[in-house]
């Protein structure tokens, strides 16, 4: 059975069609003449970490060379030689008005890695590569997300429950660490949600909340709602937990004086979260950050069910 | 006990109030300057005792759902402190009592 093709959204085409080459290219090109030595390009593609060099005359591309004709050279030992003995000649260029969906196409029609851009001249103006694309996809899509989160606020609704709602935390921001889990819990409360679960919930939240701003550099508490759960995701930037079940074991903590003269850093928040969670996640890399989720179910016996 | 016996017998001023709260009745209370610790009881804790006067005191308070806390030692509350115990609906009272006398004299009335 073949999987189906994922439909790409709406806004990633409108990404697409409206970027534009030039928006997207890297616009500052290391390229050779025709005089220079398959050694000049070895030294360039080292010295800058590139795999790819375009050849011009007058502005022109006229070749392009990449790491397998310098590997091609080498293994003959003509590293004198003139690009022109070794580089492709017919180049294929994407012309910087195009949208971003030509270079695309592009792409997964030909089997190269980048692609010489021309302005309206026939000159050199960029170079784009996949990596190009990925990253202004990226941009982009963040900058749209973060206008929408700032538009989505939590329903007056009473009666609306899914909802998914993220909030970003500082480093050391005391002052506003526990906000989120104060508004989740007045949507939670204001939807019918009482006693032991919305307790459970508001640790839960809370010394999550806590966690980013006294641990990490930063990150972001996320809630994912339905009529069952609730589903709490921690992610932060770093610094990593260095070793797991320390850190979730009781009275084990890291905090410094301040984080403990604020009434925390006794080494119970994650052995906390742990308690009160129905299900309990944890991955941490050192350097890299930590992801926590705790879901809590709101009727404790449909928990097995999920 | 109701937390105006409360308020009188260790000398408190409220500094945020709401509805009727000289009438809310305290069953049992927790005392600690570690908001881990509080965040850790299994117990509905209705009023919390505490020498730590920050915002932490209070959102602490108002995660476990408590009904108020009591601020030891004459510590001095912000404005903050005073805003969030406001907008989350919780007691805010301040004695010039240390944290052990104030739950020695808690426990005199609470045993009667």
């Amino acid at each position: 059975m073949s999987t189906p093709k994922p439909q790409t959204s709406l806004r990633v085409q409108e990404l697409i069609y409206g970027l534009k080459i030039s928006e997207v290219m890297t616009k500052k090109v290391h390229a050779v003449s025709r005089r220079c030595s398959m050694r000049d390009v070895q030294t360039i593609m080292k010295s800058h970490s590139i795999t790819g060099v375009p050849v011009v005359d007058t502005r022109r591309v006229v070749g392009i060379v990449s790491m397998n004709d310098i590997m091609n050279a080498l293994e003959q030992g003509c590293m004198d030689d003139s690009v022109t003995k070794w580089m492709v000649s017919e180049v294929q260029t994407l012309a910087e008005e195009m949208p971003l969906s030509f270079a695309i196409s592009a792409f997964s029609k030909f089997s190269f890695r980048r692609f010489p851009v021309v302005n309206r001249k026939n000159e050199l103006a960029g170079i784009i590569t996949s990596r190009n694309i990925n990253l202004a996809l990226i941009r982009e899509l963040s900058r749209q997300l973060h206008e929408m989160e700032h538009q989505h606020e939590l329903p007056d609704d009473k009666t609306l429950y899914d909802v998914v709602k993220i909030y970003s935390l500082h480093r050391y921001d005391f002052e506003n660490g526990g906000k989120a889990s104060s508004e989740i819990k007045k949507f939670l409360k204001e939807r019918g949600i009482t006693g032991k679960i919305l307790r459970r919930v508001a640790v839960a939240s809370y010394e999550l909340e806590i966690n980013l701003v006294a641990h990490s550099i930063g990150g972001i508490l996320s809630f994912d709602i339905n009529k069952e759960r609730i589903k709490i995701s921690s992610h932060d930037r770093g610094p990593g937990i260095e070793n797991i079940k320390q850190a979730l074991t009781e009275g084990f903590s890291t905090a410094n004086e301040w984080i403990r003269s604020q009434g925390f850093g006794a080494g119970m928040g994650l052995p906390n979260v742990k308690r009160v969670s129905d299900q309990f996640a944890i991955q941490s890399a050192l350097g890299m950050g930590t992801m926590i989720q705790s879901t809590i179910y709101f009727n404790p016996e449909r928990k097995n069910e999920d | 006990m109701n937390l105006k016996q409360i308020a009188e017998e260790v000398t408190a001023h409220v500094v945020c109030d709401k509805m009727n709260w000289e009438e809310i009745q305290i069953e049992t209370i927790f005392a600690s300057d570690l908001m881990s610790d509080v965040l850790m009881s299994d117990r509905d804790e209705m009023l919390i005792i505490t020498s730590l006067s920050t915002e932490q005191s209070v959102r602490a308070a108002g995660i476990v759902g408590a009904e108020a806390v009591l601020i030891a030692n004459n510590k001095t509350v912000s404005d903050g402190m005073i805003a969030l115990a406001k907008e989350l609906e919780v007691v805010l009272l301040c004695t010039p009592l240390p944290k052990y006398e104030t739950c020695i004299k808690i426990g005199t009335i609470q045993a009667q």
